[in-house]
């Protein structure tokens, strides 16, 4: 009795921990699925219940085009992977065993070899190789690291194929060719099957190798997910995954379902010991791995090909428009509306940061024919000579912008011959009133304020160098621009001083946290206030979230068009202004965008309540201390960079 | 003798995309803007700020490494006990998480850690403090904890499932107990598992930057995000190389231990 | 000193709701050579393993020397085991090999080194200390896993289809390594198989199993001479077993014609089943046998001829003999009284199975 109660013991703590290593695993998980149903965009806040993320995914093109290119590259990948592993492991089975080492010991580095190395090494490569970053690209990628995990999958059972079968076909007279795919390869598919299977998960999973190796306007579900980490996640894009994971859950668990299996009866063989019993549930592993890659591939076909036969409907024209815009920077019907109306074809693409456009332009891997950049990466362009000058006489909306923008220009475009503004903004403090007052901390009018220690772990600063100096230099009433060093390192020792005091350093999560209560001041770009305003409206927060722009002045952004010198359809990056610097239009825009438009037309065109929210239309005469950042050059720039990277190692 | 075409298009594909991109690292890791050589890049690992980076991160990620062995370990030897019919479920269970993108799943846990989040909401119903779980070294531990724990699950697993039961009842029978069985036999049989393991975690721990983003609150600058940055943002592809040449050095150690304890492959993750 | 070393008593074990031991009892003497014949799925392996502790059977006690071991663990036990696939620990040298039972006794090092000295001399591989397992072939696998096993001295010696694995020229070799091997140590074997010929060169007792019943238990010759059922007949060696109906005292009619036996007390007119070994069929000149049939098979077989000869009747009768007789030869079959088993017929398919030892 003894040993039967010591044994079900042992066997619940066994499948408690089980249990809890399940939970841990599919926490996460689970998390993801329950959010995909939330009304709310705020990962923290339950809004209710929804389905319309589910019908929204499909509709959003980009979503659709980077599952489309997720799916398509893993099959392509784990499809050459296959091919070529296979290949390569049947040579390398057939090697002595010095060169065997030595070919296995190089198959093992990309497996071993740490993603972000690869990565890098890969982009590296392809740029020395000219080869434009793209999907082809990523693809390649995906296809080396693809590569060893077949190899890895198929030697094994290379390894159990006895050689006489193959031997036996070829005396039998079958070719050798004949005899291979007649009597190994039905032996070694289990291998190639789940070397498949394996290659095709880690295509879908990866982000790093893909994040370095993508050209600009090319997405995975993975480089998705990151570019909308710094906006706040698309909650469709939860709706995705989790539609995606109980695809594949549902699948394995059909091909995986046999009624009425039974286990063999340990020791009712006894000529068959346990040695021999588990390596015939290793065939069985196989055989379910087997079926489960056979029914996703099947899967992943059929939506290749039926993807494949939409492209080949949308024709594509010889009136061409290249443009490249921020990301979630434009309302999409625009583009649309705009293609409709001039019969050119727009292909539109994203970047997430000025610093991640400026290579893209400047090796001119892919001809652009206008562009969005910020002031101070406009004057970067245009000192390197990356810029065309843009003929106003094509431009006769350029009229609906107000002047006071156009002089705003003149800080970067001294002679407004380059840019046309698009959207502007300030930078300046979101506060938690009720939080607030939780701390006994009044509001914040000045920078500094965010140097209080009651505010301990409740700040959330910008993750960037310009940014998070322009705090510092500002609280101390020096220039943002400023390049002179001790300046510079008194304003690095403020924000040193400030670290313990911050909760994260974040880029657009500030918006996302802020509602969620997460912290009661963040430093946060104007333009998100009136989604914030609405949110908290429509979630029935109990509590206010204001913006305040501090005295001491702040950073002033406008992000402009401009047309790179190098493109080939100036005239039609032309009419791409015109058309957008429209009232209506530009209306359009603003409802979609939110961030404060220069165009007086549209902005007469708006309710007057929205007209005075100074949150999101700041007066503009009342910023005589505010800047618009300037370019500083390399040198100065890797100062800031090294002062940052001091802050941040701290 | 044609056999060894086939290796053909691997072998080109494995220079080509392999070998030559990281030989590029290693002359961008030791060349200057102007193309001089200079070992300036990889010295540069020795400052303050990317020293403090790649302790903490050799800290983060040997931590990581060790409680994915003490959590993995034991869930192994379960599931080996679980037996035969076990093994497609095993690989199921810690592959199907894949299916749900690697950010997807550690923003989730952003969502559970967070002040706001799930944890803390069970805490407050338990009437327990608030903890302040988020942005710190042990958030990221998590992240590596959760994110690379079945690599370390699977080679243990693997290995420990081909050791023959008899093996095991074997050194019962001649006196062992089962401390002893498991020091002295399934521990030593499995080291292949544990070295390979410990490779596939460590790795990809040590380089991470996207985990110390995303739970750190970027208030933690790993090795991994100096390297992120100098390729896009600082845009010093020369110094990035350089460090990402300090890393290697890592991993050549990790090739090393498996070129010695892992002779024939058998601790291979699947 | 005819205590029982092992005395099983009433073992039950089933998996998964099939029956694998049903009420077995078994006792084995002190120094005896014993070996569980059986096909695959008799039982004999499980009946190992709970003799060894690592199963433990649903009912029933396993006494050693006496004392109740049927709850205690493998690592208790003073027996030890030889597996089937050697289970040799490929991790560790053959010196540690052997030494590992010792080590965890902890054994001095000397007593340790000596040991090992020893039990490789005994095996025939002196000077195998520092070889790895892997440089070794079966045959001397085998032999260090007894090697480890014996150096602990256990009393009694478990060895589950030791030689399974090797070539039949090994296997001979080996079966006699195996006897001197026992008669050195002085030490009990039990000794599983399905090799009915290993079997019978080895052991002193046979213990014949089927569907986890013991089927017979006795000396080789008994159970090859005299098997109880047909089971058993048809397990152990060739035979020809045939329908018979026992006459009288000694007498038998098989297809018509009397042959006389030495068996009694069957009644009179009762059906048996009467079994012939091959080898125990003289065939004669037509005119100076019992039966008489034709030869229809001829093989040699090295040291004798196999041949089929059919009855007229249609019952196709296995013979050996040195003597040649070609195919189509007209015979007559001659058996020897002594040499005719009588066994009672089942009286049900499943009687086959049921135990007889009781």
């Amino acid at each position: 009795m003894m040993k039967h109660t010591q044994k079900s013991l042992k066997q619940f703590v066994s499948n408690f921990y089980l249990v809890l290593i399940l939970i841990f695993l599919y926490a996460p998980i689970m998390t993801m699925m329950v959010l995909s149903f939330n009304t709310s965009k705020s990962r923290t806040q339950w809004g209710g219940f929804t389905l319309s993320w589910y019908s929204q995914m499909l509709s959003d093109p980009k979503i659709v085009s980077a599952l489309y290119n997720t799916l398509l590259i893993a099959f392509i990948s784990a499809l050459a992977a296959c091919i070529i592993g296979t290949a390569a492991a049947i040579a390398i089975d057939s090697m002595k065993p010095v060169s065997r080492t030595i070919v296995l010991g190089i198959t093992n580095i990309p497996m071993l070899n740490a993603d972000i190395v690869t990565g890098i090494s890969l982009m590296l490569a392809f740029i020395a190789f000219g080869i434009s970053l793209g999907f082809k690209t990523i693809l390649i990628s995906h296809i080396t690291f693809n590569i060893p995990y077949v190899i890895l999958s198929v030697m094994p059972k290379l390894k159990q194929t006895s050689k006489s079968t193959y031997e036996a076909a070829l005396d039998l007279g079958a070719s050798p060719v004949y005899a291979f795919f007649k009597v190994v390869f039905p032996d070694i598919m289990p291998g190639v099957l789940s070397g498949f299977l394996l290659a095709f998960t880690m295509s879908l999973d990866d982000f790093i190798i893909t994040h370095f190796t993508r050209g600009a306007g090319i997405n995975t579900l993975s480089t998705l997910i990151y570019s909308q980490v710094r906006r706040g996640i698309q909650p469709s894009m939860y709706a995705l995954s989790s539609v995606i994971f109980l695809t594949v859950l549902i699948l394995l668990l059909i091909t995986n379902y046999k009624p009425g299996e039974k286990e063999p009866v340990p020791g009712m063989a006894p000529s068959n010991p346990s040695g021999s019993s588990s390596s015939g549930s290793k065939g069985s592993l196989a055989e379910r791995i087997q079926k489960g890659a056979m029914a996703i591939a099947a899967v992943a076909i059929v939506i290749s090909v039926g993807w494949i036969t939409i492209k080949k409907y949308s024709v594509s024209s010889s009136n061409e428009l290249y443009v490249y815009n921020w990301g979630e920077y434009i309302d999409e019907e625009v583009i649309s509306m705009f293609e409709e109306e001039t019969g050119i074809h727009v292909t539109y693409d994203m970047f997430e940061t000025n610093e991640e456009m400026y290579p893209v332009i400047e090796a001119g891997a892919v001809m652009y024919d206008v562009v969005c950049p910020s002031d101070y990466m406009i004057q970067k362009m245009m000192e390197n000579d990356l810029l065309a000058e843009i003929d106003f006489n094509n431009i006769p909306n350029i009229d609906q912008i107000n002047p006071i923008y156009m002089e705003m220009s003149k800080s970067f475009d001294p002679q407004n011959k380059y840019s046309v503004p698009y959207c502007w903004g300030t930078v300046g403090i979101l506060y938690n009133t009720k939080r607030l007052n939780e701390l006994g901390v009044s509001v914040p009018e000045s920078w500094n304020d965010l140097w209080d220690p009651a505010l301990s772990g409740e700040i959330l600063m910008q993750d960037s160098v310009r940014d998070a100096f322009m705090v510092a230099l500002k609280g101390l009433h020096y220039s943002m621009n400023t390049t002179e060093l001790s300046q510079l390192q008194e304003a690095k020792q403020r924000l040193i001083d400030q670290k313990p005091l911050v909760q994260a350093y974040v880029i657009d999560q500030v918006r996302d946290k802020m509602i969620g209560g997460e912290a009661a001041v963040g430093v946060i770009y104007s333009g998100e206030m009136l989604y914030i305003q609405e949110e908290v409206e429509n979630l029935g927060l109990d509590y206010q979230l204001e913006y305040i722009i501090p005295k001491e002045g702040t950073n002033l952004w406008l992000d402009s068009w401009v047309i790179p010198s190098n493109a080939a359809n100036k005239e039609n990056a032309e009419k791409w202004i015109n058309f957008l610097c429209r009232p209506e239009i530009a209306l359009r825009n603003f409802e979609y965008i939110t961030y404060p438009t220069p165009n007086q037309g549209a902005f007469e065109l708006l309710e007057p309540e929205l007209q005075e929210n100074k949150a999101i239309f700041p007066d503009i005469n009342n910023l005589e201390n505010s800047e618009v950042y300037r370019y500083l050059g390399d040198e100065d720039d890797a100062i800031y960079n090294a002062l940052w990277k001091e802050v941040k190692s701290r | 003798m044609n056999k060894k075409l086939l290796s053909g298009p691997y072998m080109i594909w494995m220079v080509g995309f392999t070998i030559i991109p990281l030989a590029l690292i290693v002359y961008y890791g030791m060349t200057d803007r102007t193309g001089a050589f200079t070992l300036e890049n990889i010295l540069a690992i020795a400052t303050a700020e990317h020293a403090k980076a790649l302790w903490l991160s050799l800290g983060l990620s040997l931590i990581a490494t060790v409680l994915c062995l003490l959590l993995a370990y034991p869930l192994a030897m379960i599931l080996r006990s679980k037996g035969t019919g076990g093994g497609g479920f095993v690989v199921f269970i810690f592959i199907l998480p894949m299916w749900m993108n690697f950010l997807l799943r550690t923003l989730a846990w952003q969502t559970l850690l967070e002040k706001g989040g799930v944890i803390n909401g069970i805490l407050s119903v338990l009437h327990l403090p608030p903890q302040n779980l988020i942005n710190t070294p042990a958030a990221i531990i998590l992240g590596m904890v959760y994110n690379f724990m079945p690599f370390m699950v699977l080679p243990i697993y693997n290995v420990l499932s081909k050791i023959d039961d008899n093996t095991i009842n074997a050194a019962k029978d001649l006196g062992a107990n089962s401390f002893q069985t498991f020091w002295h036999i399934l521990l030593p049989l499995s080291v292949p598992g544990i070295i390979s393991g410990i490779n596939m975690v460590f790795v990809p721990a040590l380089t991470t930057f996207v985990i110390s983003n995303l739970l750190g609150g970027s208030k933690i600058l790993l090795v991994g995000n100096v390297i992120e940055q100098e390729f896009t943002k600082g845009s010093n592809w020369h110094l990035g190389s350089g460090l990402s040449l300090v890393l290697m050095v890592f991993i050549l150690i990790s090739m090393a231990l498996i070129a010695k304890y892992d002779k024939n492959g058998e601790g291979t993750t699947f | 000193m005819n205590q029982p070393l092992i005395d099983l008593q009433h073992i039950s074990k089933s998996y998964d709701g099939t029956m694998v031991l049903d009420d077995l009892s078994l006792t084995v003497k002190e120094n005896s050579f014993v070996t569980l014949l059986g096909p695959s799925g008799c039982g004999k392996t499980t009946t190992l393993r709970i003799i060894g502790g690592f199963e433990s059977p649903d009912s029933g006690k396993v006494i050693f020397d006496g004392a109740d071991i049927t709850s205690l663990p493998p690592n208790k036990r003073s027996l030890n085991t030889v597996f089937q696939k050697y289970a040799l620990f490929t991790h560790m040298t053959i010196a540690e090999n052997i030494a590992f039972g010792l080590k965890i006794k902890n054994k001095t090092k000397a007593y340790i080194d000596g040991k090992i000295k020893y039990a490789l001399k005994l095996v025939n591989l002196d000077g195998y200390e520092h070889r790895s397992v892997e440089s070794l072939s079966g045959g001397q696998q085998q032999r260090i896993a007894i090697a480890r096993a014996i150096v602990n001295e256990p009393r009694l010696l478990l060895l589950d289809e030791p030689l399974g694995a090797l070539d039949l020229k090994l296997r001979q070799d080996m079966q006699y390594e195996l006897i001197r091997l026992k008669n050195e140590l002085g030490i009990t074997f039990i000794y599983v198989t399905h090799d009915q010929e290993e079997a019978l060169t080895m052991s002193d007792t046979i213990v014949v199993m089927n569907q986890g019943y013991i089927q017979q238990m006795g000396s080789p010759e008994n159970i090859y001479n005299e098997p109880e059922n047909a089971f058993v007949a048809d397990f152990i060696g060739d035979s020809n077993i045939v329908p018979g109906i026992m006459l009288r005292d000694e007498l038998v009619e098989i297809f018509g014609a009397k042959f006389t036996c030495v068996d009694k007390g069957f009644g009179t007119n009762r059906p048996v089943d009467v079994v012939i070994r091959p080898e125990d069929i003289d065939l004669v000149e037509p005119g100076h046998g019992t039966l008489s049939g034709i030869v229809t098979h001829l093989i040699f077989k090295g040291v004798h001829y196999e041949m089929e000869v059919t009855t007229p009747d249609g019952y196709e009768w296995l013979v050996h003999s040195t003597d040649l007789f070609p195919v189509g030869r007209q015979v007559d079959i001659h058996v020897d009284p002594f040499d005719i088993q009588i066994m009672n017929k089942p009286a049900s398919e499943d009687e086959e199975a049921i135990g007889v030892n009781e």
